[in-house]
């Protein structure tokens, strides 16, 4: 039954492949999947394609370690004290609601225009979701277990790991897949603004030099390196969530 | 066995609400005590004020002699739903009952309840698997494996079906023989409360007050069928009918002593 989602893109692939072929189409700004291919595999010859992986992964892994980490921590600390949630969930709540990308001139004239800035740009587009994701899960930690906690005579910090952590699980696991989808937005903004390797440069060296193949193959790397990183993250949960009563298991 | 003393305790919350005025039950060791009373008239608050989940606005609780201060190790619990937790698989919810126990007995004591509550097997499987009476039988068991001296349960049986409902008394009655906790609990099923108890208090509502405390001298096992059962039921019903009286204005009572009760 997964194959079913490969019909579309296969479809349409080989029909623009068909209308390049016989001539109804140039396909210079929309090459056919034999050029992209043709690309990708000149790219990976030369060892292009791995420098510019390695640098986005590399990127995007550190930056959504410090970002989950913090994240998570800052979460786990207002979701625990009402007294730091209220110093502090305003301040950050103010500071989600600037859109990240006006950060990077500030990012720049901060931490320069090397590693440091992108790694930040990408930790704070990670830290956002998962901070929230946390606050809420535990906010929304139902009372009633708390309290078989507490009849069953565990301390506050047996109630934080016994009964909270393992409620606030799913919703981590949520919140963590969406501040890597981030994550990768950012990537991609972080490489734009001044780098001279990763995918976003190749979007970027692709745009100014009219290669439409290389930026459609960039897109397709990240695509697939997305979804990737993404199914790592499922498989993770998988068997940690086991437990879960939900419509997804029971599949 | 632990003596339960509930002493002049009051609830009022902070909105001004008073839930509950003045309440006085005493449960002898071992002995069952039935809460009985519709809804609203503090039957769970006070549950929950004897659980230490709560602080009551006056008055003490005193469990064995010593007055409560919050949750005690002496205190289990089964909630009218059976709070399973959902992480953990049927014997881990047992053995979570058992935290002040040695792992080795704590391990000794799961085995053997899954047994006694007729789930052998089930201990691997998840909560999600079992049906409501499975859940409420692991959520009796994981209350009892520390054999607690007072027992408090907050109508847990009152989403079951008849048949479930009986057998999960009988459950009750036989681990009750066997570790003669002292058992408070809360009921609106008249049924319920003269099958299991030794002492029916009948409580009143706005605020919460105890009307009367009745005794159930029936011989056990108790004959749902018999006559004395039904009549120890009516004895009840109409303690119950001369609570809502007492709360009715004057011209919604019944004209008189002899007045119809409606439960009759």
């Amino acid at each position: 039954m997964k194959a079913i989602g490969f019909i579309i893109p296969v479809v349409l692939g080989v029909a623009w492949e068909v209308v390049v072929d016989s001539g109804l189409a140039v396909g210079r700004l929309m090459p056919p999947p034999s050029v992209l291919w043709r690309t990708t595999a000149a790219l990976a010859a030369s060892g292009e394609l791995w420098t510019h992986v390695s640098a986005t992964m590399t990127r995007i892994g550190l930056g959504f370690l410090f970002g989950a980490v913090a994240g998570t921590f800052v979460g786990v600390l207002t979701g625990a004290s009402g007294f730091l949630r209220q110093l502090l969930d305003p301040s950050i709540q103010a500071l989600r609601a600037i859109p990240s990308l006006a950060w990077v001139p500030l990012f720049i004239l901060w931490l320069g225009i090397f590693e440091t800035s992108k790694l930040a740009l990408i930790a704070m587009g990670v830290f956002f979701p998962v901070y929230l994701g946390v606050l809420s899960a535990i906010e929304g930690v139902d009372r009633k277990l708390v309290e078989v906690g507490r009849v069953f005579g565990l301390t506050a910090m047996g109630i934080a790991l016994r009964i909270t952590g393992p409620a606030v699980l799913p919703a981590w696991f949520a919140a963590l897949r969406t501040g890597l989808g981030l994550g990768f937005m950012f990537v991609v903004a972080a490489e734009l603004m001044g780098a001279s390797e990763g995918l976003g440069y190749l979007l970027l060296d692709g745009q100014q030099m009219g290669r439409a193949d290389s930026i459609l193959v960039a897109m397709i790397v990240f695509a697939l390196l997305g979804k990737a990183c993404d199914s790592v993250l499922v498989a993770i949960s998988v068997p940690v969530l086991r437990w879960q009563d939900t419509v997804r298991a029971r599949l | 066995m632990t003596q339960l003393t509930i002493s002049h305790v009051g609830k009022t919350y902070a909105d001004g609400t008073e839930a509950l005025r003045d309440i006085q039950v005493r449960a002898a060791e071992g002995e069952i005590v039935a809460i009985l009373g519709g809804s609203g008239c503090g039957k769970t608050t006070l549950l929950r004020l004897v659980a230490g989940l709560d602080v009551p606005s006056g008055g003490t609780i005193t469990v064995g002699g010593e007055t409560l201060s919050g949750t005690h190790p002496a205190i289990s619990a089964v909630f009218q739903e059976p709070r399973l937790l959902p992480w953990l698989k049927v014997g881990a919810n047992i053995a979570f009952g058992g935290q002040r126990l040695e792992a080795a007995e704590r391990q000794r004591r799961t085995e053997a309840l899954i047994e006694r509550i007729g789930l052998a097997g089930y201990g691997g499987r998840w909560p999600r698997d079992l049906s409501g009476g499975q859940s409420q039988r692991v959520a009796i068991a994981r209350a009892l494996i520390g054999h607690p001296g007072v027992l408090l349960l907050d109508e847990p049986f009152s989403a079951l079906d008849p048949f479930t409902r009986a057998s999960l008394h009988e459950l009750v009655l036989g681990l009750w023989t066997e570790l003669k906790p002292t058992i408070l609990m809360v009921t609106h099923d008249v049924d319920e409360a003269v099958t299991l108890a030794d002492r029916i208090v009948v409580m009143k509502p706005r605020p919460g007050r105890v009307h009367d405390s009745m005794a159930m001298d029936l011989p056990r096992p108790r004959d749902r069928l018999s006559s004395a059962f039904e009549l120890m039921k009516r004895r009840v019903m109409r303690t119950i009918d001369r609570s809502l009286a007492d709360e009715r204005p004057p011209a919604a009572r019944p004209a008189g002593p002899g007045g119809t009760s409606p439960w009759l």
